[in-house]
């Protein structure tokens, strides 16, 4: 066991037509429980390699570390923009058909930046760079649903099947990239340099082609029923603000094909609670909770609308999987319609429905702002 | 008392003169001081002398029943013909000694058999023949309570070295005309008294028969403990399985009686053995009967998985941090290497290392003189466990497992199952640090396949799993409660299966 350098993050650039893989090492010592506190060394650290294949430059990392990095445990792949936008399949054949690995680590894009720089940053709380980058793209995917964990064979899965693009998360330096690398990143509070999840990056096929902002990740996330929990805001008539806290979601997304026309129909149940109310409102009333749910239901199919648009025309890339989705309910159809997919996709007509309920209004009724303000 | 042990000098016979005897008796014995030899006058005139071991008769009882009786004898008051030789021994025997184990005996060897079993032996002048009489007063140890097997509920009784007392001790448990004893001696020079008791009709007669034929086939000079007959009646010597079990708790005796097993009791040990023994009977404890039906069950249960971490847990740990490092949630294989960080040798070596310094420890345990234990208890614990990770030399990790394989061999309420377990880990370790997983599930199955092989006096090892008896189940893993073990365990009853006559009665109205 300590013969192996566990190595818990990968980064993979493409260099010049070769690629470079960095590998993050755990250093078990410095990262147990009951360290001594003597050395002050880094909890990881970092061994890299360049070779015209991956496998190559995986074992040419042996040339300057001292143990055989062992990839079991494995918990992120970052891959590099540029990477990415050159294709990402013949980099997964490997990660895919080796024994050593596990196929449950995530899978995300570096936004502006290189791949192994990412993996550079120092973090806190968890010490481990990988597993912060792991459990924060698990929290955020359950709790803010802009973020989008693909595991291994769900993006393989995505690769494969007709009709779907995939869509992995993207990761941001946030700060300056230097002062990330050092140890004093970790010693303040707000540490200078962080990791953030932001964006979702669109492929087709195995191309990355462009991003999704903040917004129109949330629409398709909705639209992919990824989302467990999230918060919304609503606007109140007489101004400010109060916020939903989405509790249950359930998205069927159906195609059919009307007189040769695919149509999509997207349906969306939703369940919320009133988390918070800034604004002058009776949620006692029940002609309040029925507007509110009717506000909801505006947003999200406004949100999901927003979201299909911008793939539509923007990307013109069947990200949603709705090629799938027909192809499921009428296989005979999709076959004539798949040569020209992308082209008749750009102009499919979703309908989106959303049928929002209110279950609950938290441990309190009416905001005491109302009281306060007398 | 009938056996072919003693019959190996029949050729000498006793005479009828009792000085000749007397003299024959003293030098076979080498002129020992320990015989007494006590010559009187019976009757106002006829000689005779009483021989007896020193130390092993009751004195009181002798002069009550023996010296008294026969010193108060008047010529006038002899109720029979005074004409010495065997009809006088006979009518002493009838009228005159009033002890209640009296026989005539007329072979040297028997005699002595008897002299040295604490009897007195009187002999006539003119009579070719002798008389044993049971006057037996060793002094024993009390009946005390369990040492190896004890319980939080239950008798507080165990057997003791004495043959007559631990048969006692049984028979006060079942008092049934059923309940047969057959007694034999076994050992050409220590002449050792084995008995074999059963309830005549729930066990299986083919499976007495065959406990007599085994006893009846041993031919060694001496039986000092009834692990020379275990070791000597097992169906396989080359197992490491226990396929006799053994109890020093009356109860667990009678209990495997009721069940219509076999018991062996043998002079000279507390420990009596009991047959057939099945693998599920080594992880029955009396206490599972004694405590409710769900507490029974759990503590069974927890047995079976001690009995398992004690066999595993080592060899488990070896394969996994060797070989298998991609089963261990990430969180705790960094915690375990950091553990391992600077520990010179691979896992095997390590495990190695400390269980033999484990095993060291607890056979100087069991062996050293109780003045010393503390001292060995402090040097065993603080160097070899504290200092030993805080050397560096093993971690911490290995330590937890070693001390949790041999917390849990001890759960195991059988000693012999114990160190078969102990053994089994040794090899189980090897081969996970050869072939890991792979290597112990290897191991594993053959040895489940060894198991189905045993018999123990032909009754399959493994039931009821191997055969598979589903009546039976209800005392194995579990311990269902008494209203629902109507019957006795079908192995060895055929005749008598019914422990309850009737289903109890449904209680209504609770």
């Amino acid at each position: 066991m300590n013969t192996l350098g566990i190595q818990l993050g990968t980064a993979i650039d493409k260099k010049d037509g070769q690629y470079q893989v960095a590998v993050q090492v755990v250093d078990p010592a410095e990262v147990a429980s009951k360290s001594k506190g003597g050395s002050k060394r880094v909890p990881v650290t970092m061994y890299h390699a360049t070779a015209p294949t991956i496998f190559e430059a995986y074992r040419k990392l042996t040339t300057t570390s001292p143990r055989k990095i062992y990839a079991s445990h494995i918990r992120v792949l970052v891959l590099g923009e540029s990477l990415a936008r050159d294709g990402i399949a013949k980099v997964l054949d490997l990660l895919w058909r080796d024994t050593e690995l596990r196929t449950d680590f995530y899978i995300m894009v570096a936004n502006g930046t290189e791949a192994k720089n990412v993996l550079k940053i120092l973090t806190p709380l968890e010490d481990i760079p990988a597993t912060k980058l792991y459990k924060s793209l698990d929290t955020s995917s359950k709790a803010w649903a802009v973020t989008n964990p693909f595991t291994m064979d769900q993006l393989i899965e995505q690769l494969v099947s007709e009709g779907r693009n995939p869509v992995l998360t993207g990761i941001r330096i946030i700060g300056d990239q230097e002062k990330g690398e050092k140890q004093s990143n970790v010693e303040s509070i707000d540490p200078a340099t962080q990791l953030k999840f932001s964006k979702l990056a669109v492929f087709r096929e195995d191309r990355l082609i462009g991003w999704l902002n903040e917004e129109e990740s949330k629409g398709y996330n909705y639209i992919m029923g990824n989302v467990k929990s999230t918060v919304g805001h609503v606007s109140c008539p007489d101004g400010g603000y109060l916020d939903l806290e989405g509790i249950y979601f359930d998205t069927e997304v159906k195609g059919n094909v009307k007189n040769g026309e695919p149509v999509i129909e997207v349906k969306m149940k939703t369940l919320g609670n009133i988390a918070d109310v800034e604004c002058d409102i009776n949620v006692e009333d029940v002609k309040t909770i029925e507007w509110l749910e009717d506000e909801e239901e505006k947003k999200l199919t406004m949100l999901m609308r927003k979201s299909v648009e911008v793939v539509q025309k923007k990307f013109k890339v069947d990200a949603f999987g709705f090629g799938e989705a027909i192809y499921r309910s009428n296989p005979k159809a999709w076959k004539k319609l798949k040569p020209d997919w992308e082209e008749r996709f750009s102009r499919l007509k979703v309908n989106i429905s959303v049928d929002a309920r209110i279950q609950g209004t938290g441990t309190v009724t009416n905001s005491i702002l109302g009281d306060v303000r007398e | 008392m009938s056996t072919n042990a003693v019959n190996s000098d029949t050729d000498v016979h006793l005479l009828p003169c009792l000085d000749d005897n007397i003299a024959m008796i003293q030098s076979a014995l080498g002129g020992s001081p320990d015989l007494i030899v006590k010559g009187f006058k019976w009757g106002d005139q006829w000689r005779a002398a009483l021989l007896f071991i020193d130390g092993m008769v009751d004195a009181t009882q002798m002069h009550e029943m023996i010296v008294e009786p026969l010193l108060s004898l008047r010529k006038d008051d002899v109720p029979f013909e005074p004409s010495p030789g065997i009809d006088a021994l006979h009518a002493l025997k009838d009228h005159v000694l009033s002890a209640a184990n009296v026989s005539v005996v007329d072979q040297p060897a028997l005699l002595f058999n008897s002299m040295f079993s604490g009897d007195a032996v009187l002999l006539l002048d003119g009579s070719a023949s002798a008389l044993r009489i049971d006057v037996f007063g060793i002094e024993e140890r009390p009946v005390g309570e369990p040492i190896t097997q004890s319980v939080i509920r239950g008798p507080m009784e165990a057997f003791t070295e004495n043959y007559r007392k631990n048969v006692v001790l049984i028979r006060r448990r079942i008092k049934d005309p059923n309940l047969w004893i057959e007694s034999r001696l076994i050992g050409k020079v220590t002449k050792t008294q084995v008995g074999i008791m059963y309830l005549r009709n729930v066990a299986d007669d083919k499976i007495v028969q065959e406990v007599r034929q085994r006893l009846d086939r041993i031919d060694i000079d001496g039986i000092l403990e009834s692990g020379y007959i275990e070791e000597l009646i097992q169906d396989r010597t080359i197992t490491p399985f226990p396929t006799l079990n053994n109890s020093e708790r009356p109860d667990a005796v009678a209990a495997a009686l009721l069940e219509g097993r076999v018991a062996i009791v043998v002079d000279g040990t507390p420990f009596v053995l009991t047959v057939p023994g099945l693998f599920v009977h080594f992880f029955q404890s009396v206490e599972d009967y004694y405590q409710r039906a769900d507490i029974g069950t759990l503590l069974r249960v927890i047995r079976f998985i001690s009995f398992f971490i004690a066999m595993l847990a080592p060899s488990f740990y070896i394969a996994v941090s060797t070989f298998h490092q991609e089963m261990l949630p990430t969180g705790l294989l960094i915690n375990l290497a950091a553990q391992r960080e600077g520990v010179p040798f691979p896992a095997f070596i390590e495990a190695l290392l400390m269980e033999v310094t484990y095993e060291i420890l607890r056979e100087a345990g069991v062996r050293m003189p109780r003045t010393v234990g503390q001292a060995v208890s402090i040097v065993g614990t603080l160097v070899i466990g504290q200092a030993a990770v805080d050397a560096g030399i093993v971690s911490a990790a290995m330590v937890i497992i070693v001390s949790i394989t041999a917390i849990a061999s001890y759960v195991i309420p059988t000693a012999n199952m114990s160190i078969t377990v102990r053994m089994i880990r040794f090899v189980l370790m090897g081969l996970s640090a050869s072939f890991g997983m792979y290597g112990m599930l290897i191991g594993i199955i053959g040895m489940v396949v060894h198991l189905c092989t045993l018999r123990s006096f032909g009754v399959p090892y493994m039931l009821p799993f191997g055969p598979f008896v589903m009546s039976d189940q209800k005392d194995t893993l579990f311990r269902l409660p008494w209203s629902r073990m109507i019957m006795r365990p079908s192995l060895m009853n055929h005749e008598n299966p019914r422990r309850q006559r009737k289903k109890p009665a449904a209680s209504k109205g609770e």
